[in-house]
């Protein structure tokens, strides 16, 4: 439905009225233009299946399409971790894909379907309906209170050629992320768009969230906990996405001695796509601020969910040094090496300060009602949660200028 | 995925909760409502927009009272349902009446609490029919009108209603407002083959525990679907955005197997249906295996044949399969097309019910082995006994049937319906009919004599040559089938006189109403149909037994008159079809003038009747 006037939910301040603006969609009578938005924005978006489909990790997701020759914009989660990955087209084609990179600050992966007998910087030969990334980010961003579309495969309810799922919500807010992924703080900290709709579920992320009129305004996010309340947070990760990070490189001076220099880098959804299609992107590398490193314990604090929650263990990881050295459930942490511990974050950023894999640190324990001494050995972290890592090229792709992922620390 | 039913072990704190916070969103709503009085706000609102809130609004009002809130005895809500027609009957989930047993109660939104009685149920498709019983006799209940929930669209709007959380006393049903997130969505049964969600429609419309049963709208106020399940996982089982909703379609296709106190089953086609080549670019729907004693099997279906169609749609994923095949009662005749060496070949399929095998003419069930038997609402046996419901009175129970009170009902409605073309009761004693038959190029005399007076009933033809059988007596099945190649006409004939001269009365073995079944006259000049859809003609069906035989006749359902019936002579072996045409009156009683028999996929013959003779005495 053409002409349709932009429609918006208008908040009224102090009576708290809800109007309606969607002109005539309403009407008993009216056609829906949702059908025709869903419709062509099926097109432009694929299923994924890859990595998972244990503890709670899936092995499913969203894609969407942003060149003609099958490039696949998605979140850069587990998922991808394979090199089994596969996607089926809104049409039912079931193809190949493989990872061609991955920026963890942008939460974001370039794929790109893997056609048989063509190297990936060769022309598919595909002509796939694809979102313009490029001109989708030049439009202005929604504002709060609009209208949005949310197209994803959520709970990985469609297969092959069944439509994936559409929803439908308000923006609520625009704002910067302070998501957090079990213990993990989560890499992008840009801004995101905050809907009313219940979008990011197990599936979704790497979703479209579009406008009324079916232009894309973002990437469905994963499923993460607000870091300030633990509530789930329905978020898109918007197509002007850009964020500044600041990173330490080493620099050989005229003498060639070595000395890191910090050294602010500018990146953009944009620019990772359109570099990304060119193989001329690289990720930016830098140490990750995740709670936990150091020195390795092992201990499983219990949720964080206040500014000084007390270090209470949840639980122990087993065969880790917190296990070794007899910590129990329920133990309260109270002193390191004489420091008093008021809270988790204080130990944790004891730990991140202080330590490092093979050191010995002396905790003083409440147990019950008496304190106990524990020595713990502290360890060298088990492989954590990595952001995927591009699958291998095919051997012909060799010589293409495909980026390698951002080195492991 | 998990049902809706109102968790009775949700902790009372937090249900107080949710309770208020969702009072506080009425309130919000009400004043939007308000906007019809003078006030500064509505002046700046689009007319289109105010419009469209107030036919929203008036289609609210318009549905709001046909919808149920389903109770146990006593009052505490246990889900949702709606009201579709003026007597009183109301659709709801399986798994709402399930705890509730077949006396039930049903608050409605006049803040009236009826006694209800379980009429049919569907455990496989999750559905259950219910009546209220009104509290002045005749009364009609307000009701809503069914929709076409093949016309519902991704994107659409929809409406759900019911009483989540069991939160409204009065009964006035919680409206949520959402689209349509997706429709023909596939959800996997939640145990034991049961509540499986076929071509279902998928909503982001909040429904939340206790809305299950309840309706789902379009913006015409149609019932579009019956909502029942939703996929939750780690936010608790409460709306996390997508539901889902059993499509009225297929509803429809079971209305008349719930109207008729049946516990109804689900078909299968007997043959594993698989995707060939799962890294192939796109899928191909192949015949695995197929079992022998399957009517697929006997129509020609086999072991790699290329499955093209199902009842109408092409199937190019499990998926599609599951929700197509989903969809149909047991013993419902479809047409297939599967494809076999570049070779197109349309078939007529009778499916398979999906549930073990377990009823054999309302024979006593026997549970599963090893297996628990399936749950269906049987008298609760309340520690506290409950006052006598009037609704008991329409309640009783049989084994194999959910309420045998209203298989009675509706089959002697049809049974009287029936009769309207003709009451042969007077006529009980011999008959003879005479005329002609037609078999491929050949011609003949036909009669048949009927002799069912003496000691030992017998059935004497001259079809071809001369026939005789003692329908009771022989056990042969191969004597039972004769005259050879019609499955059995002799004794076709016999039951369809038994039908029309002593009725219900005739069958000991069984007379029960088997619900609604398409059935496929074939153009009796022999001619091909383009498709085998478009002979389709919706029956009503009666099942009859008598000493072995089994039987099915199917009325149309447009005029009751019937249309054809069904010998069985053993019921793995293909039936004795007799298609009744050119019906005329014979003394003010309609008869049919014309047979075709046909057994397996071939016509036998065609009957020319040019008399019917009834003896009051031995001919």
């Amino acid at each position: 439905m053409k002409g349709t006037p932009i429609s918006r939910w208008l908040l009224g301040s102090g009576l708290g009225v809800v109007l309606l603006g969607v002109g005539g969609v309403l009407s008993a009578s009216a056609a829906d233009p949702f059908h025709e938005v869903a419709e062509k924005a099926n097109r432009k978006l694929v299923k994924i299946f890859g990595a998972g489909g244990f503890s709670r990790l899936n092995n499913f997701g969203t894609g969407i399409i942003v060149s003609p020759e099958g490039h696949i914009l998605t979140v850069a989660s587990q998922l991808l971790d394979t090199p089994d990955l596969v996607v089926h087209l809104y049409d039912g084609q079931r193809l190949r894909a493989q990872v061609l990179v991955i920026e963890p600050e942008l939460d974001a992966a370039l794929l790109k379907i893997r056609v048989e007998g063509k190297r990936p910087d060769e022309p598919a030969g595909l002509e796939l309906d694809y979102f313009d990334i490029e001109a989708a980010a030049q439009r202005p961003r929604a504002e709060v209170g609009d209208w949005v579309l949310a197209l994803s495969n959520t709970f990985e309810i469609a297969l092959r050629d069944e439509p994936l799922s559409l929803q439908r919500g308000v923006v609520m807010a625009y704002t910067k992320m302070a998501g957090r992924r079990g213990i993990f703080e989560f890499p992008y900290t840009g801004e995101v768009y905050i809907v009313d709709a219940i979008t990011n579920n197990p599936g979704a992320a790497g979703g479209a969230l579009l406008d009324r009129k079916g232009n894309l305004l973002g990437i469905i996010g994963r499923e993460l906990r607000n870091t300030l309340s633990d509530t789930w947070m329905n978020y898109a990760i918007p197509v002007q996405a850009a964020v500044e990070i600041k990173v330490r490189e080493p620099v050989k001076d005229k003498e060639g001695r070595v000395s890191e220099q910090e050294r602010t880098v500018h990146i953009s959804l944009v620019e990772f796509v359109k570099k990304g299609v060119r193989g001329e992107y690289k990720p930016v590398s830098r140490p990750q601020t995740v709670v936990g490193e150091g020195g390795w314990h092992g201990i499983i604090f219990v949720p964080n969910v206040l500014e000084r929650t007390p270090a209470y263990v949840e639980d122990v990881v087993p065969g880790s040094p917190a296990a070794k050295a007899g910590l129990r459930p329920d133990d309260l942490i109270s002193f390191v090496d004489g420091e008093p511990i008021v809270s988790i974050k204080a130990f944790q950023d004891w730990i991140r300060k202080n330590t490092r894999p093979g050191m010995t640190i002396r905790l003083e324990v409440r147990r019950g009602e008496a304190l106990q001494t524990v020595e713990l050995t502290l360890a060298s972290p088990p492989p954590r949660p990595q952001p995927p890592r591009p699958t291998p090229a095919p051997p012909k792709a060799a010589d293409a200028k495909t980026e390698t992922p951002a080195p492991k620390k | 995925m998990t049902r809706l039913a109102v968790c009775t072990k949700l902790k009372r704190g937090k249900a107080q909760w949710i309770g208020w916070a969702a009072i506080a969103l009425t309130g919000g709503i009400c004043g939007a409502i308000g906007l019809s009085s003078p006030n500064s706000w509505a002046t700046e609102v689009d007319q289109i927009v105010l419009q469209a809130q107030a036919e929203r609004i008036a289609v609210i009002r318009k549905v709001a009272p046909a919808v149920v809130a389903v109770c146990r005895q006593g009052g505490q809500g246990v889900g949702s349902g709606v009201l579709i027609s003026p007597e009183g009957y109301a659709l709801t989930n399986f798994h709402v009446v399930q705890p509730t047993g077949p006396i039930l109660q049903a608050g409605l939104p006049d803040g009236v609490l009826y006694d209800a009685v379980v009429v049919g149920i569907d455990r496989v498709g999750d559905v259950a029919l219910i009546k209220l019983l009104p509290k002045q006799e005749g009364k009609p209940f307000p009701y809503v009108p069914m929709g076409d929930s093949d016309k519902v669209r991704i994107g659409d709007w929809s409406l759900a209603m019911g009483n989540p959380f069991s939160l409204a006393l009065d009964f006035t049903p919680t409206v949520t407002y959402g689209i349509v997130s997706g429709t023909n969505r596939y959800q996997p049964p939640e145990g034991r083959g049961l509540l499986e969600y076929t071509d279902c429609i998928q909503i982001e419309t909040s429904i939340n525990p206790g809305n299950s049963g309840g309706p789902l709208f379009n913006m015409q106020g149609e019932l579009i679907g019956i909502n029942g399940r939703g996929s939750f996982e780690k936010r608790g089982r409460v709306n996390s955005g997508v539901g889902y909703a059993i499509s009225i379609n297929q509803i429809k296709n079971f209305l008349g197997h719930l109207h008729a106190g049946l516990d109804v089953d689900h078909a299968t086609l007997g043959a594993i249906v698989q995707t060939a080549g799962d890294d192939a670019p796109l899928s191909q729907m192949v015949i695995g295996q197929i079992l022998e004693e399957s009517d697929a099997y006997r129509r020609g279906l086999r072991p790699g044949d290329q499955l093209v169609s199902f009842a109408g749609r092409v199937i190019t994923s499990t998926n599609q399969y599951k929700n197509i095949l989903g969809i149909f009662p047991k013993e419902w005749r479809v047409p297939i097309v599967v494809r076999r060496n570049n070779e197109r070949m349309e078939m007529l399929v009778r499916l398979m019910g999906s549930l073990p095998q377990s009823k054999e003419g309302g024979q006593v069930k026997q549970p599963e082995s090893g297996k628990p038997p399936v749950p269906v609402p049987v008298p609760a046996k309340e520690p506290k006994s409950m006052p006598a419901s009037p609704a008991a009175q329409f309640y009783k129970p049989k084994a194999g049937y959910a309420n045998w009170y209203f298989n009675e009902l509706e089959r002697d409605k049809l049974l009287t319906a029936f009769r309207q073309h003709g009451d042969f009761a007077a006529l009980a004693g011999n008959w003879t009919l005479q005329g002609t038959y037609q078999r491929g190029e050949q011609k003949g005399p036909f009669r048949c004599d009927l002799l069912v007076q003496g000691e030992e009933p017998l059935v004497k033809m001259v079809l071809n040559a001369s026939y005789e059988l003692a329908p009771l007596k022989t056990s042969d099945p191969a004597l039972l089938r004769e005259p050879i190649g019609s499955g059995g006409l002799m004794l076709a004939l016999y039951h369809y006189q038994r039908l029309l001269t002593i009725g219900p009365k005739g069958f000991e073995g069984e007379c029960s109403h088997a619900g609604h079944e398409p059935c496929y006259p074939f153009p009796l000049d022999g001619s091909v149909p383009a498709s085998l859809a478009e002979l389709r003609v919706d029956c009503a069906v009666l099942r009859t037994k008598h000493g072995a035989t089994e039987c099915k006749w199917y009325f149309n359902r447009k005029d009751n008159r019937l249309l054809a019936f069904e010998v069985y002579v053993t019921r793995d072996q293909d039936p004795c079809e007799v298609y009744c045409h050119d019906y005329k009156a014979v003394d003010g009683r309609w008869l049919p003038h014309r047979l075709e028999v046909r057994h397996g996929d071939r016509r036998y013959a065609v009957i020319s009747i040019e008399q019917y003779q009834f003896h009051k005495d031995k001919p």
